[in-house]
């Protein structure tokens, strides 16, 4: 392996590709449709941020705004959470469409996030979506792929490589040379979009909250251009092993069909079909009749509330619930509000694992497909892959949780033992109680939180690297 | 004539034609189980629903056996969006709405846009439908079939032997062109047969028109190759040219649209409706109740004679008056909110007629019931039942009529079904006239330029 060599032969490729009146065009259409993919992604996810501070602000108003009144009336009014975009998920979409944006926050129920912007959308977000992950995953590819078929084949079939060979260059320094000129002409692309990428992310009011986006920012430039080396180097691999540069070029478009269209469904359908997933109406139903098995508060003969009961009453020393020195009912709620809580994460939990092991399947195949691991790892790092979006279920969730319980607290503490009803004069508690209570804030990930699920991912892509590189070392070519 | 049996003979010879068919028809065979499958599950939830349904109402009418107004709170009634079996062709949006949607008579808006778990990953990855096959692999395959029409012949060396044997070497391309398009078709037709038995499609106005978009579709696409191979450009260069069209009409086209309809139309009023319709249910609760019952009396006059019980904290008619704020109060929002949806789908619809691949997908959808249009039709399907259900027990609520009069077994699942309202000529004339150009502008080549043209 001589440097000289390899940079001889990379610069070669850069000056034949520039002499085509083609490439000059191609590199501009691609710079143009990231450009465009890249600002008017910036513009709706700032419209979108704006949109759900807005409405973050109107919420917390409403709240302080309540006047004085019982606390669980408050538990009921609730709150609404807003999912809020990570600063970098302009660069790439990725599950951002399919999950939904809002959800009602209340005491005794757990609410799905609705308003997905899937859900608002005729079936053309299907067909894919313009952002500049898609761009450079999906068509960068297509364009590697046709800029090195022939790299090789064609000078096989122009009888040059007879020529190269006899003047002492071995096949590794040929296909690595090959492959790094190509791999410096896909950065003509993929750098000017970086950098407008990072210009951007730098303009968002959020990044002064989320430092994190800078790490990973710095991560998807790396999956990127780990990316386009493993295609540049299996493009011009597949070039020097064809008998000619035709069944190179079918061979590569061949490879990027199986890669990008078909894989990943089928892998999707696989699946779904080994660890089938519960429906709503069967998750809602199961997570029920567990709770009713637990004890129903609402069922007047519920041994375990009787029991509970019983305990209490005997602890304080007294014969009604009225003569308890807390309120009683408020005791009881919290007690309900811990059970169907605690009943509702484990089965959320089982759930969300089988979204996971389902989530594997696909995972796995980044193994044999690139495309995909590059995919999930851009995902995790824009922030909208599963995990940010599970985290913010999980945050929303344990708002939620701490608002019912807050307001049990408050009754039990300041809500008399004698009330009968919610609209009694001495139910009611001040208002000042309601702003002591926190918004809530979604926070994002961590760097290192979204770099742990796409561990395997970016292990596949340096499988991938090594792999190729060892091929390319090991195979025996022929110069015919 | 006795040429021609020679070159489908060296067709179905060729092993790359054929690996290209046997592709076509394996992905074909994969993506209707992938409908079946769709079809099955959903068939699944509902019996399951149809049952938990009953299990629930039974539950509760022991629990509160004397109590209208708040069994009426626990007990959910569950209306069914049809799925027409040819959805399993074109799952569409079907996979992201849910079909199925239970709900009490207590506030509509915070019940009516609940979602069903979904793995997001797989809706992201999206479904391999038949439509899907249909609209990325068949036109790779056409491409493969017919780029090197005449260029091979001509970069083999054996376009002047064509052209000094045969008299008219049009007619020749005509049947090499034909022989690929019929056993293209073939297949098709096949794996539509297919489906119609193993989705148990009932052959009606939709399916038919189905069929024939889908036989329109790849007519399209033979036409375009057939144009492109009319300039006499080399292999390479009109293998470049069908690909980039192929990336621009399936990709970036529909993509560019979408990105058009959300920024053209943004639907703020989604968040709108949660908020309008908490607050103004919520609010009832600290002001005076008289308002709220007058209000809800003026809305529904038939109700008039019920008082709210002097000197009371509480009466069902006032909680489910309170109810009915929220959505009152939710109203202007939500219905923006469904103009929004609607506007979405006729912008692309208009959009569709200039672009023959966002054109059939739309159709496709439409014609299985799983676009946008179908969605917004089965949400005001769910605003008249959940009033009907409200009517029908607002009056036993308030008289506080005896909950063992009622007979709950009749409370099943109800069904919305759609009416097919595509027309034939609106779904099949845009890819008609998309050919037709195509052709002609072919034929206007063909004639222009000498066929001995060198490459």
């Amino acid at each position: 392996m001589r440097i000289q060599t390899i940079r001889l032969l990379s610069g070669l490729v850069w000056k034949n590709k520039l002499k085509s009146s083609s490439t000059p065009w191609l590199i501009g259409i691609f710079n143009v449709m990231l450009f465009v993919a890249l600002f008017s992604g910036y513009r709706h996810m700032s419209e979108q941020q704006q949109l759900v501070s807005e409405n973050s602000r109107e919420v917390r108003q409403q709240w302080i705004d309540n006047p004085d009144k019982h606390p669980h009336r408050m538990a009921h009014y609730g709150y609404v959470a807003f999912r809020q975009k990570f600063p970098l998920s302009f660069f790439d979409f990725g599950m951002d469409r399919y999950v939904g944006n809002v959800v009602f926050l209340e005491a005794h129920r757990q609410n799905t996030v609705n308003f997905s912007e899937a859900s608002l959308s005729n079936g053309l977000l299907r067909l894919g979506e313009v952002s500049a992950g898609m761009i450079l995953q999906l068509l960068l590819p297509l364009l590697i792929f046709f800029w090195g078929f022939d790299l090789i084949a064609r000078e096989r079939e122009e009888g040059m490589l007879r020529l190269l060979l006899t003047q002492g260059v071995s096949w590794p320094e040929l296909i690595i040379g090959k492959s790094l000129g190509l791999f410096y002409l896909s950065l003509s692309i993929f750098l000017p979009a970086a950098v407008i990428g990072l210009i951007l992310l730098s303009l968002n009011s959020l990044t002064g909250v989320a430092p994190q986006v800078f790490m990973s920012f710095l991560a998807l430039t790396g999956s990127y251009l780990l990316y386009l080396l493993v295609l540049s180097l299996l493009a011009v691999f597949i070039s020097a092993r064809s008998t000619s540069s035709r069944a190179a070029l079918i061979q590569l478009i061949g490879c990027w069909l199986f890669f990008t269209l078909m894989l990943p469904k089928v892998s999707q359908l696989v699946g779904q079909q080994l660890f089938p997933a519960p429906s709503k109406i069967e998750f809602d139903t199961a997570v029920e009749e567990e709770l009713i098995r637990q004890g129903d508060s609402h069922n007047p003969d519920d041994p375990h509330y009787q029991a509970l009961k019983d305990s209490l009453l005997a602890a304080y020393g007294v014969d009604a619930t009225q003569q308890l020195p807390f309120n009683y009912s408020g005791y009881v709620m919290r007690e309900g509000e811990r059970l169907s809580a605690e009943t509702y994460r484990q089965h959320q939990e089982r759930l969300v694992d089988i979204y996971h092991k389902q989530q594997n399947v696909v995972r796995l195949t980044a193994l044999f497909n690139p495309y995909m691991a590059v995919k999930n790892m851009s995902m995790a790092f824009a922030g909208t892959d599963y995990t940010s979006f599970h985290d913010f279920e999980d945050q929303a969730e344990y708002y939620r949780y701490e608002l019912a319980q807050t307001m049990n607290e408050l009754q039990i503490e300041h809500i008399g033992n004698q009330v009968q009803s919610s609209a009694d004069k001495n139910a009611i508690i001040s208002r000042k109680h309601w702003e002591a209570f926190p918004d809530f804030q979604h926070r994002f990930l961590s760097f290192g939180q979204m770099l742990q699920k796409e561990l395997v991912s970016l292990m596949a892509l340096l499988l991938w690297l090594c792999g190729l590189l060892t091929l390319i070392f090991s195979v025996k070519y022929s110069v015919n | 004539m006795n040429r021609y049996p020679l070159l489908i003979k060296n067709f179905v010879r060729s092993r790359g034609l054929i690996t290209g068919l046997l592709l076509l028809f394996i992905s074909g065979l994969v993506s209707l189980h992938t409908g079946k499958y769709f079809l099955d599950r959903n068939e699944e939830v509902i019996t399951k629903t149809s049952h938990y349904q009953q299990e629930n109402i039974d539950r509760y009418v022991k629990y509160h056996p004397d109590e209208m107004g708040l069994l009426l709170y626990y007990i959910r009634f569950g209306l069914v969006h049809t799925t027409p079996a040819l959805s399993g062709l074109a799952i569409g949006q079907r996979d992201i709405n849910p079909s199925l949607v239970s709900v009490t008579i207590r506030n509509l808006e915070e019940q009516k846009y609940a979602t069903d778990l979904m793995n997001p990953m797989y809706q992201l990855l999206g479904n391999m439908d038949f439509s899907f096959v249909l609209f990325y692999f068949f036109p790779l395959i056409i491409i493969a079939f017919g780029y090197n029409l005449v260029s091979e012949e001509k970069e083999g060396g054996t376009w002047r032997l064509v052209l000094s044997q045969t008299p008219r070497p049009l007619q020749m391309l005509y049947v090499k062109m034909g022989v690929r398009y019929i056993s293209v078709l073939s297949v098709l037709l096949l794996l539509l047969v297919i489906a119609k038995f193993y989705l148990q499609i009932p052959v009606d106005a939709a399916f038919a028109i189905y069929c024939l978009l889908a036989v329109l579709y790849i007519s399209f696409w033979f036409c375009l190759v057939w144009l492109v191979v009319s300039f006499h450009r080399s292999s390479s260069r009109n293998a470049l040219i069908l690909l980039t069209a192929w990336v621009l009409l399936c990709m970036l086209l529909p993509a560019g649209l979408h990105a058009l309809v959300v920024q053209w139309y943004p639907a703020p009023e989604a968040y709108a409706t949660v908020l309008e319709s908490r607050d103004g249910y919520h609010r009832q609760w600290d002001r005076p109740k008289e308002p709220t019952i007058d209000k809800f009396q003026q809305r529904y006059p038939q109700f008039s004679s019920f008082r709210h019980p002097d000197g009371e904290d509480f009466s069902w008619l006032w909680y489910y008056a309170m109810q009915q704020m929220g959505d009152e109060q939710a109203a202007t929002a939500a219905k923006l909110l469904k103009e929004k949806l609607r506007q979405r789908a006729a912008f692309s619809r208009v959009a569709g007629w200039f672009v023959p691949t966002i054109h059939t997908q739309l159709t496709m959808n439409a014609l299985s019931r799983s676009d946008l249009l179908s969605q917004v039709d089965f949400l005001e399907a769910l605003e008249k039942f959940h009033e009907d259900k409200r009517l029908y027990f607002y009056p036993k609520i308030f008289t506080e009529a005896a909950v063992s009069d009622e007979n709950w077994n009749d409370f099943t699942l109800e069904y919305h079904a759609q009416e097919n309202r595509t027309g034939w000529l609106e779904a099949l004339l845009p890819l008609l006239l998309a050919g037709i150009i195509c052709m002609g502008w072919a034929k206007w080549n063909w004639e222009s330029m000498p066929l001995a043209r060198k490459l």
